[in-house]
């Protein structure tokens, strides 16, 4: 189950251990994540991958306790995080950058990254931090967060994600629609946190080009259940598109 | 200024009137900002609302009987109903967070149960509370109630003070994340059961507030807030969660409510905001919050 990631990820302190068991969630009575077994290493870069519909989001939104866990266990860092309100998860160092309404449309930028942390005494170092991989953020605080271009959206999701130093991100389809060179700032982003902090990365993603640059394992989620798995490498391009494709 | 003697007495009426206005909005505002409060970020109408306005009428009531500054019975009325306010939110509201149609139902029970206990320890009678403030000012050169003149001041003083919560504090901030994406406040790690509990707290203390500044002008008695909680829940539907809506509504129930009193009559004038909000609603489902 725990594929050997490369050797320098794992060296990088400070990323936190995701091991999920046999996890299942859902809505009402619609069973949507059906016993999903999937182990990131402190450090590590997992990309998810599938189709719409298969059960990606609910998966992020089950580990960090907006949906509830029906049968199965989450552990961060080897305790079991099961049960526990979201709250709790960013409290251990877990970032969520969501795809759906992921942002307070008619509040500033500054009150959309203010949002993410739990006191106002971290915001400007928070804040000289995430200005650091997107500089436009510096003289556009005031601007309402609905204003901005669907790139720039992306951006600040990404940047509040960030805002806490988190030790395990969940990133839910944040290439989605974007322009080329908005991907690239933000796997340059990402590529540039990990190497700073050892971040541990879940990157849901139907992207598989931004995919394949910044994970270095890959699982593929079909109807609820994983369907394969592996490092990402030569032939990890053939293996994912023929899950994507069926 | 041509004509203006024979006009004079009218333009002086038509002053009074705005002023009549002025203060029945100002009144209707601070009854009614506590139950907006705690519907934008709990998304259920309070219905012991009326019931913590009564609370707080009657906090007048005992401070007088202690023979205190009538003016003590302010803080002592917020504290007690955000106290009141905060066990009920803990112990019924909060278990009943998934089941809001329960909740809204459980506030209702709450407000016969805070009735009768004021009516078993006060009994049915019509109290009576000092004047916070007596006597006329001279306004346009006619006499007019001076503490009409003291609770539109109390309202801006109220409006303002919940302004600067909402516009500049943390508190503020996270309470306007719930109130537009309480997925996303909770996925950012905001911890929207205290955020419920305190602004729930504010709101009952709020009613409380209300219901001393209410004393001069109507009787005391263990029912006296359920018309306040109609009108308040009528002015609520119109504005949703918008403060500056809620303004709005105020100010034109308030007019509608002094005019229809004036001119046709006071019964009619006592209905005229549950049936204009309802016309309101009928037209335009989303009230004054559209603007």
């Amino acid at each position: 189950m725990i594929n050997a990631g490369p050797a320098d990820a794992v060296s990088a302190a400070g990323g936190a251990s995701l091991v999920l068991g046999g996890v299942s969630s859902g809505y009402g009575a619609v069973s949507i994540v059906k016993g999903v077994s999937l182990a990131i290493r402190p450090g590590e870069s997992v990309a998810l991958l599938g189709k719409n519909g298969m059960g990606k989001t609910t998966l992020l939104k089950t580990i960090l306790g907006l949906v509830a866990l029906r049968a199965g266990s989450v552990a961060i860092d080897g305790r079991s995080v099961a049960g526990l309100p979201p709250a709790k998860l960013v409290a251990l160092g877990v970032g969520y950058a969501p795809q759906e309404q992921p942002l307070f449309q008619d509040l500033s930028i500054r009150d959309n990254l203010r949002l993410a942390l739990a006191s106002d005494r971290l915001l400007p170092g928070a804040l000289e931090r995430v200005f650091g991989y997107f500089p436009f953020l510096r003289d556009r605080l005031s601007q309402r967060a609905g204003t901005l271009s669907g790139g720039e959206q992306k951006m600040l999701i990404l940047a509040r994600a960030l805002m806490l130093r988190p030790r395990l991100l969940l990133i839910d389809e944040i290439s989605e629609g974007l322009q080329p060179s908005v991907v690239d700032r933000i796997a340059a982003a990402l590529q540039a946190e990990r190497a700073a902090n050892g971040t541990s990365l879940l990157i849901v993603e139907q992207n598989l080009d931004f995919a394949l640059r910044v994970a270095n394992r890959w699982a593929a989620l079909k109807l609820g259940e994983i369907d394969d798995e592996g490092s990402v490498d030569g032939d990890a391009r053939a293996r994912i598109l023929c899950h994507l494709s069926v | 200024m041509i004509g203006a003697k024979p006009f004079a007495p009218t333009r002086i009426g038509t002053m009074l009137l705005i002023l009549d206005i002025l203060t029945t909005a100002a009144i209707l505002f601070v009854v009614a900002i506590g139950l907006l409060a705690v519907f934008g970020v709990l998304k259920i109408i309070n219905f012991a609302h009326g019931a913590w306005l009564t609370v707080g009428a009657y906090c007048a009531v005992v401070t007088a009987k202690l023979g205190l500054n009538p003016w003590a019975a302010l803080p002592l009325a917020f504290a007690v109903g955000a106290a009141l306010g905060g066990l009920a939110e803990l112990f019924i509201i909060r278990p009943l967070y998934r089941r809001p149609l329960d909740a809204i139902l459980a506030t209702w029970g709450l407000g016969i149960v805070v009735g009768q206990l004021i009516t078993l320890a006060f009994g049915r009678d019509v109290q009576l509370t000092p004047n916070l403030v007596s006597g006329t000012v001279d306004v346009f050169g006619t006499g007019y109630s001076a503490y009409r003149l003291v609770a539109l001041l109390a309202a801006l003083v109220v409006g303002a003070a919940f302004a600067l919560v909402i516009e500049r504090t943390r508190l503020g901030l996270s309470a306007r994340a719930v109130i537009m994406n309480e997925t996303l406040a909770r996925s950012l790690g905001l911890d929207t059961a205290r955020v419920r509990l305190v602004v729930f707290m504010i709101g009952a203390g709020l009613a409380a507030l209300a219901g001393v500044l209410l004393t001069p002008l109507t009787s005391v008695d263990p029912t006296m807030g359920v018309g306040w909680l109609i009108g308040a829940f009528m002015l609520v539907m119109v504005a949703d969660t918008s403060f500056l809506a809620l303004a709005a509504a105020c100010l034109v129930f308030g007019a509608a409510q002094v005019l229809v009193s004036t001119f046709v009559s006071p019964v009619l004038g006592g209905i005229a905001v549950a049936v204009l909000a309802a016309l309101v609603l009928r037209i335009s489902p989303k009230g004054f919050s559209r603007a």
